[in-house]
């Protein structure tokens, strides 16, 4: 009964071989590791069956990977490029019905699976490249918001006092406004300032072209959907700010914290060795869900005009678009919005099930159980 | 044992402000002018009910929370004025073992990570630093199995012995055992006591040993202090406290403490007292006992009794042995 003990399903397996290989590849890069980390390797073991016994959890995660692969792969698998517009005499509709085939005024012969927006884009095309958008959106936000809200909070559950007074209230600030107006006046406002400094820094216009997976000839109209990055991280921040601050002013009570103290160790290591480390798992459920939350408001605000603009692809301008042309052109609302509805759904399903994953009692009643049902076979 | 002391405690004082809706309503006087001294080399015990202070007073002396006044001198030198190299010095020297075990490892750092973490930040030259852990481990009784282990993977006990071992890893020369047995079951009691004990021995160490265990503080401790409500009301080696106390607080505390005899009890005498210790907010004036004490005087409601050597070696802060030498 020595490593047989687990009752596993067939997901535990896979999931089972996917986290030895990764620790094998973590072994291969710093030799030890895995005999050092062994009681680590088994805990994700047990974090990976948490997650394979919540259905929820599975479909989640399977539509953030998939909405992940398509934000980095689209634009290379997308049939047609974004600026590749067709113009074709469709009998009695200049937008192209889902599954019809064209022929163009050059003689091509093309077939639209999901039909072609009103400049005869190829739509399958432009949610492949939109998924970039979003993608890129929603990263870069998390990435500098989050990070800045962490900081902020743990400065002040940490020190507390006229510190924790100063950051909370500029916080309230923040909070104060809806977050939604808050973004719009910063996604008006922003544009015009960035787009002087991406005047003046070509590679940093390179850079974000990249990133975007958009050509050259867009460059004009980059700020816009950099202005909403700016504006979203303007609004997401507070948030991250105010969890932080609670959990530490928690986590600071620990005797660990004290025990550190005692050592003699600096404020900023104790901040991000002791206390950090011990209230990440919440942040990071809450990071999981904010990824849904902003790919959400990011389609609201290319909806209400803010956003990207053509040729950029992006998810909510779509909609905006194909608004002009419903109930006609119904595939342009509701193949979008579809998609739209499944990234933040996959996003928050999966959010939901790693509260329960990072919860170690969770994990605790888990092992129990299949050890149990071993036990009584 | 060399009659030089380690720790020199004057007057020392913490209060923590009440805050009320605009200002301050008042202070909890935690500690309230508490002065002693510890010699190397011996253990020192202080003992009390709950909330009595115990604990405020070694945060204080380790400097883990600020001292309202009063001053604490380790090795001569100034606690409380200490800066860079020196203050590390001390954090190094002075060291304390937490009472919870579970909430003085932190969960995400392996043992090795544990016991190494002040070493690498106080420099110390160890060699091999998996040798280095594995010989602490083996001194608090454990072993090299348990290396890359995760606290929770432990009992109380063990994880006291991982504490204590990151203690030892310092090399300190003071260590403050802050109830270092009252979260572990009886039974691992005596091997965690015994094992200071025998540590002491080989290295020397001195100790601050507080507990609200009479029986454990008496098999520890050479000399013992009695607090009650933030002062010390008594000071006497540990022999002669258990066999004649002379603070009122410190009989009835004796007299309650359980002997399996059903002879001597029956026969011990009865001092009882009533009622609650009183709010550290509000103490009482005077004696802070004198509510509570069967001897009470006049006196005792109206000046506060200076702690007095009554003895050599014995300090007791009561009008009735301070009245009797003048």
């Amino acid at each position: 009964m020595s490593g047989e003990e687990y009752q596993k399903s067939v997901l535990d397996r896979v999931s089972d071989l996917f986290i030895e290989l990764l620790a094998k590849l973590i072994d291969r890069v710093r030799p030890g590791w895995y005999e050092r980390n062994r009681s680590k390797v088994s805990e994700w073991k047990l974090m990976a069956y948490a997650l394979n016994r919540s259905p929820p959890g599975v479909i989640g995660l399977i539509l953030v990977l998939a909405f992940i692969f398509v934000g980095i792969f689209g634009p290379i698998i997308a049939p047609f490029s974004y600026r590749y517009f067709a113009i074709y005499d469709a009998p009695g509709s200049d937008l192209a019905q889902p599954g019809t085939v064209v022929v163009t005024k050059d003689n091509r012969t093309l077939y639209f699976p999901l039909g072609t927006d009103h400049f005869g884009r190829d739509l399958l095309s432009l949610l492949l490249q939109g998924a970039r958008t979003s993608l890129v959106i929603s990263i870069i936000t998390i990435a500098l918001g989050v990070p800045f809200g962490i900081i902020l909070g743990l400065v002040a559950g940490y020190y507390g006092g006229k510190v924790d007074e100063l950051i909370m209230r500029i916080t309230d600030i923040f909070l104060a406004f809806p977050a939604l107006i808050l973004a719009i006046a910063f996604a008006a406002v922003l544009p015009e300032r960035i787009h002087e400094v991406l005047q003046s820094n070509a590679w940093l216009r390179d850079f974000f072209l990249w990133l975007f997976a958009l050509d050259q000839k867009d460059a004009g109209i980059l700020s816009r959907p950099l202005a909403v990055i700016l504006a979203l991280i303007i609004v997401w921040w507070p948030g991250y700010a105010r969890i932080v601050r609670g959990s530490t002013l928690s986590a600071r009570e620990n005797l660990y914290v004290e025990a550190a103290r005692a050592v003699g160790l600096s404020n900023r290591t104790i901040m991000f060795k002791h206390i950090l480390p011990n209230i990440i798992g919440p942040v990071l459920v809450y990071i999981t869900l904010d990824f849904g939350g902003i790919v959400l408001m990011e389609a609201g605000l290319s909806f209400l005009g803010l956003g990207a603009v053509p040729p950029i692809a992006d998810w909510g301008r779509i909609v905006y678009d194909g608004s002009q042309y419903f109930p006609r052109a119904w595939w342009l609302i509701f193949i979008p919005g579809l998609v739209v509805i499944l990234s933040a759904l996959g996003w928050n399903l999966l959010g939901d099930a790693l509260r329960d994953i990072l919860d170690p009692k969770t994990r605790r009643s888990i092992e129990f159980k299949l050890k149990k049902r071993r036990r009584e076979e | 044992m060399t009659q030089q002391p380690i720790i020199k405690v004057q007057n020392l004082k913490k209060y923590f402000p009440v805050k009320g809706i605009f200002f301050t309503k008042g202070y909890v006087k935690a500690v309230d002018d508490v002065s002693f001294e510890i010699m190397r080399g011996e253990t020192f015990g202080l003992v009390g009910e709950s909330g009595c202070g115990k604990t405020t007073v070694a945060r204080t002396i380790l400097r883990l929370i600020k001292a309202t006044s009063g001053r604490v001198f380790f090795e001569g030198k100034d606690v409380f004025k200490l800066k860079g190299d020196e203050l590390l010095w001390f954090r190094r020297k002075a060291q304390i073992m937490f009472q919870d075990p579970y909430s003085s490892l932190n969960p995400r750092m392996t043992v090795f990570e544990i016991i190494m973490e002040p070493v690498r930040f106080h420099k110390i030259e160890v060699g091999d630093p998996e040798d280095f852990v594995v010989g602490l481990l083996e001194t608090v009784g454990m072993n090299r199995d348990h290396l890359y282990r995760f606290p929770h993977e432990f009992s109380g006990g063990q994880r006291q012995r991982i504490a204590l071992a990151r203690i030892l890893a310092m090399k300190p020369e003071f260590i403050v055992l802050d109830e270092p047995t009252s979260a572990l079951d009886v039974s691992v009691h005596a091997q965690i006591l015994n094992m200071l004990r025998d540590l002491q021995r080989e290295r020397g160490f001195t100790y601050l040993f507080i507990s609200h265990d009479l029986a454990v503080v008496k098999y520890m401790s050479h000399r013992i202090a009695v607090m009650y409500l933030g002062k010390i009301v008594e000071i006497a080696p540990s022999d002669k406290l258990f066999e004649e106390p002379l603070h009122p607080y410190t009989q009835a505390l004796l007299a309650a403490l359980p002997i399996p005899d059903p002879e001597y009890t029956r026969k011990k005498p009865k001092i009882e007292i009533r009622g609650e210790p009183p709010s550290p907010i509000n103490p009482p004036p005077g004696c802070r006992f004198h509510p509570r004490c069967p001897h009470a005087m006049k006196i005792c409601k109206e000046k506060e009794p200076p702690l007095t050597q009554v003895e050599p070696g014995r300090f007791v802060a009561c009008w009735l042995y301070t009245g009797r030498k003048g």
